[in-house]
């Protein structure tokens, strides 16, 4: 492998943050396996010690090289879990490294452009191109184009069918890829669900593959035998009536080349997994297309919740000690697309828990520790835990957070346990503002709930409140946007009473309004997005109906709202879209500052493509949308139902606190909800 | 208060390698999870915030690695220095490594104004032309070891008059001779001399050599070491 360090060490002092590019922070791991960066990278004790000294050690021959990408810069990548998770599943693997890579600031990629650098990894400094596999993590619909500024930077052809036997395997993954399709041209295979057993395995797959010199039709048609892999190449797509008429978008391409007749080697580790359901060499011959089925890393509540991780030099967006505590959330908001592809709910013990946390800050130095999961109160053992913790970082100046509250007593004072004499703000999410809108989502929290939290918050000594709201859902009118200030107010008014009257002066509370943006797999997946115009129309309702001069009021803008609606739920068409865009100029649509609405606007006129069209368009729940041969786990009947129970105002409890909903995932995949003890609801005391 | 009760200890340790491109801040945050790495009995602030009793020294620009910067570090009790050092050896990375540590008494002046006088080795080397290998793929640039280095000639040794520098507030003029400590000396490629901070502010060295080497396009300086701080 090329390294690139010494070009790039003269470029460096053009940079606004070296620091994102130089690696060798504490815990990054060597290029090479069974060596470590802390043998001394500048022998020569500082004497003129020059930066573009490159300290590597050379690669060994034969190590298969896997690179994770995640495609922003190193501030938004590294934090990251499924970086750190998947580098490390594929570093254990005998003769297997794992590299991270990010994408440069983008003044940088100008440079690199201009001097003609390829984007490079941070281990080794080595060209993207000259991996034997790259994993792109998509974590939001926003970093469409930023896949093909990576692969452009690379020096990779951007579209799989165009890439031969030197070219990286490009594996993608994430929420995203559960409609995969905008993205079928650009990605050799998506790797489907969770991704610590199924990586290494299609890894290894690979391996054999390269190893047996197949070439890379054959190979990706082997490697679509790894249960969780979805090659889109070996499919066509279909137009929408015929897929509607055929209960499918896709049909299997047609044979280029027939497949090897070498049978699977039983040594295989994919052969020891469940094969994908309907997916064998057979079906793959025939007229029909497999359902895809994500994968559950059922193993969760048993492995270590402490992993050795980089601490990196420059500040990050969460720059702390990350700790997941549970994986999974069923309380089931319609809207949530998390909350349907992680299920099940899968604790991890107290007892592991506090000596993750307390083994993790001793090896990393960090003074901060996050809990991390998308409902980390909902713990049945988080009051020891936090309790514990407490106990053991007395006096150490550690900070415990939990990164999202849970809206009522009980969230409030688990928050108490952990927050010291320093409150900053806390945050809740109503998410609507009147309970018939919040019944509809189900997000089922009352206005007692929010007022309870709000009287806990205040009396405990914070004095700054956030409340998300989501404008645009099903079924929302403008007495619910009307609700929302209403709801404010009245929790300004509680926290005022809360709060002695020499401080009341102190108390801020703010409003943010995300706009509603559909996604798959939800009860929500067949409702269409409010166009732009409707959206700023009910911003400004709400901006006049909230009279308190004391709540400021915060809003998403909707035109980057609607490309992620339009990408969530599109097909392949997009594809040529999210191409058109990055062609014109559009990277780092996530930044603000970057996102420019003309090039994707553009992009969709020369192609006749509507994108508000297909940000606002609601289906019937009979629709196959274009990702039916994915399967999260969750049923589609489910998916119905839930929509019809929306449509008449009824709620769905929780099935980690009782009865089951029949989602359809636990008897299909053979896995249940695992928590440590039976989850009670808080009282409302 | 425990303040005064505090074992302050100071480190030496260097900043070498690629890790000179970090900013003061970035080692400053990168010292403090050292500290804690290393299971040292350090003291916390007692204020609204708690946060570890740490004094950094005199900031080094991006890019300017040194060997002898330092940092003071306040613990509870007494840990024999070579003990700390050795856990705090084993809790750095390569690059940002402590080489010594000693007790100071608590008057000692603060490691950020201790040592005003500061000596910089600046390693020079031949820019590549366009086109050129050097510095190219594939290629260690090492031209500090290879036979193609520059010489320091007379030229180099005199200090330019005055120094542009830009802070948030525009730019400014800088004379050489009121920071300037002593000649600069040349030995084969490196150069050396001393920069002396003042209480009004202080000269860039990276600022400085950018000067010096205004008249040579054919140079850059490869590296920038702080070798030594000192008293006035």
């Amino acid at each position: 492998m090329t390294d690139l360090w010494p070009r790039l060490a003269r470029l460096l002092a053009q940079a606004e943050r070296p620091a994102r590019y130089i690696n060798h922070e504490w815990g990054a791991t060597a290029p090479v396996p069974g060596t470590s960066y802390r043998e001394p990278a500048t022998p020569d004790l500082g004497l003129g010690a020059s930066i573009t000294a490159s300290g590597m050690s050379a690669p060994v021959p034969g190590v298969y090289r896997f690179c994770m990408v995640y495609p922003d810069t190193y501030e938004l990548g590294q934090p990251n879990q499924a970086l750190r998770i998947l580098c490390k599943a594929v570093n254990a693997q005998e003769g297997m490294s794992a590299e991270r890579a990010f994408l440069p600031a983008p003044d940088f990629c100008d440079l690199m452009r201009q001097e003609g650098l390829p984007l490079f990894s941070l281990e080794g400094c080595a060209p993207l191109a000259q991996f034997d596999a790259l994993g792109i993590t998509l974590s939001h619909e926003l970093v469409a184009s930023n896949i093909l500024e990576v692969l452009d930077l690379a020096g990779i052809p951007l579209h799989a069918a165009d890439r031969d036997d030197s070219h990286p395997l490009v594996i993608g993954g994430g929420p995203v890829a559960y409609n995969p399709e905008p993205f079928h041209l650009f990605f050799d295979a998506f790797s489907l669900g969770e991704g610590e057993e199924s990586v290494p395995e299609l890894l290894h797959e690979h391996r054999r593959c390269k190893q047996a010199g197949m070439g890379r039709a054959d190979t990706l048609r082997r490697l679509a035998l790894v249960p969780g892999t979805y090659v889109p190449s070996l499919y066509v797509g279909l137009g929408q009536e015929e897929a509607q008429a055929r209960g499918t978008w896709l049909v299997p391409a047609p044979r280029q080349d027939a497949l090897s007749r070498e049978a699977p080697r039983q040594d295989a580790p994919c052969q020891e997994a469940p094969r994908q359901d309907t997916l064998s060499r057979d079906t793959l011959s025939r007229d029909t297309v497999p359902v895809f089925r994500r994968r559950i890393f059922t193993g969760f509540s048993q492995s270590p919740a402490w992993e050795p991780c980089v601490v990196p030099f420059i500040e990050t967006v969460h720059d702390r000690l990350n700790v997941e505590v549970l994986r999974g959330c069923t309380r089931g908001c319609r809207f949530c697309q998390a909350g349907m592809i992680y299920r099940p709910v899968r604790e991890r013990p107290a007892e592991q828990i506090v000596s993750a946390v307390l083994e993790g800050l001793e090896a990393t130095g960090y003074d901060e520790v996050s809990l991390t999961s998308l409902s980390t109160t909902d713990h049945s053992q988080i009051a020891a835990i936090l309790t514990r913790l407490n106990q053991a970082c007395e006096g150490k100046g550690i900070r415990i957070s939990i990164p999202s509250q849970r809206l009522d007593a009980f969230g409030v004072s688990m928050a108490g346990l952990v927050a010291g004499r320093k409150k900053g703000g806390l945050t809740f999410a109503p998410e609507a503002g009147t309970q018939r809108l919040r019944d509809v989502i189900n997000k089922n929290v009352t206005e007692d709930d929010l007022f309870n939290a709000i009287d806990a918050a205040f009396a405990a000594g914070w004095r700054h409140c956030k409340l998300y709201f989501m404008l645009g859902l099903p079924t929302e009118t403008d007495d619910d946007v009307k609700g929302i200030a209403s709801l404010a107010q009245r929790a300004y008014d509680r926290a005022r009473e809360a709060v002695p009257p020499g401080m009341r002066g102190s108390i801020k509370m703010s409003v943010s309004c995300a706009l509603f943006v559909p996604k798959p797999h939800t009860p929500f997946q067949w409702d269409g997005q409010i166009p732009p115009d409707e959206a700023m129309r009910r911003v400004n309702l709400l901006r006049s109906s909230v009279k308190y001069r004391a709540i400021t009021v915060n809003w998403h803008d909707p035109a980057t709202s609607l490309i992620e609606a339009a990408l969530s739920r599109g097909g392949r068409e997009c594809a040529a879209w999210i191409e058109g865009a990055w062609r014109r100029g559009a990277r780092f649509d996530a930044w603000s500052e970057c996102f420019n609405a003309q090039t994707w606007e553009d992009a969709a006129v020369t192609l006749g493509f509507t994108p508000a069209e297909a940000a606002s368009r609601s289906w019937d729940t009979a629709f196959i949308p274009p990702w039916s041969h994915i399967d999260c786990g969750v049923e589609t009947g489910f998916l119905r139902r839930e929509r019809q129970r929306a449509a008449l105002g009824q709620t769905t409890p929780d099935c980690s606190f009782g009865s089951c909903e029949a989602c359809g995932l636990c008897p299909r995949y053979q896995v249940e909800p695992m928590t440590q003890e039976p989850r009670k609801e808080a009282s409302h005391e | 208060m425990s303040e005064a009760q505090a074992f302050r200890l100071r480190v030496t340790f260097r900043k070498s390698g690629r890790l000179a491109l970090l900013s003061h801040l970035e080692v400053a945050r990168a010292l403090e999870r050292t500290v804690r790495r290393a299971g040292l009995p350090f003291a916390v602030s007692q204020g609204f915030s708690p946060h570890m009793k740490i004094a950094f020294g005199a900031a080094l620009p991006v890019g300017v690695g040194g060997t002898q910067e330092c940092f003071d570090l306040y613990l509870t009790r007494y840990i024999a220095p070579e003990k700390a050092r050795e856990a705090l050896e084993a809790a750095s990375v390569a690059d940002l490594m402590p080489s010594s540590c000693e007790y100071l008494g608590n008057k000692a002046p603060a490691p950020s104004v201790a040592y005003p006088v500061s000596t910089y080795l600046v390693e020079l080397a031949f820019l590549p032309k366009k086109g050129e290998p050097g510095g190219t793929e594939d290629k260690e640039p090492g031209r500090a070891e290879g036979l193609n280095k520059p010489c320091v000639s007379a030229e180099l040794l005199v200090p330019p008059e005055t120094v542009l520098v830009k802070r948030k507030n525009g730019e400014k003029e800088l004379a050489s001779a009121d920071f300037l400590v002593g000649p600069l000396e040349g030995e084969g490629n490196m150069l050396r001399f001393s920069l002396r901070a003042h209480a009004s502010g202080s000269l860039r060295v990276d600022a400085f050599v950018a000067a010096l080497l205004a008249a040579h396009p054919d140079l850059e300086a490869s590296a920038i070491t702080r070798i030594a701080q000192r008293p006035v």
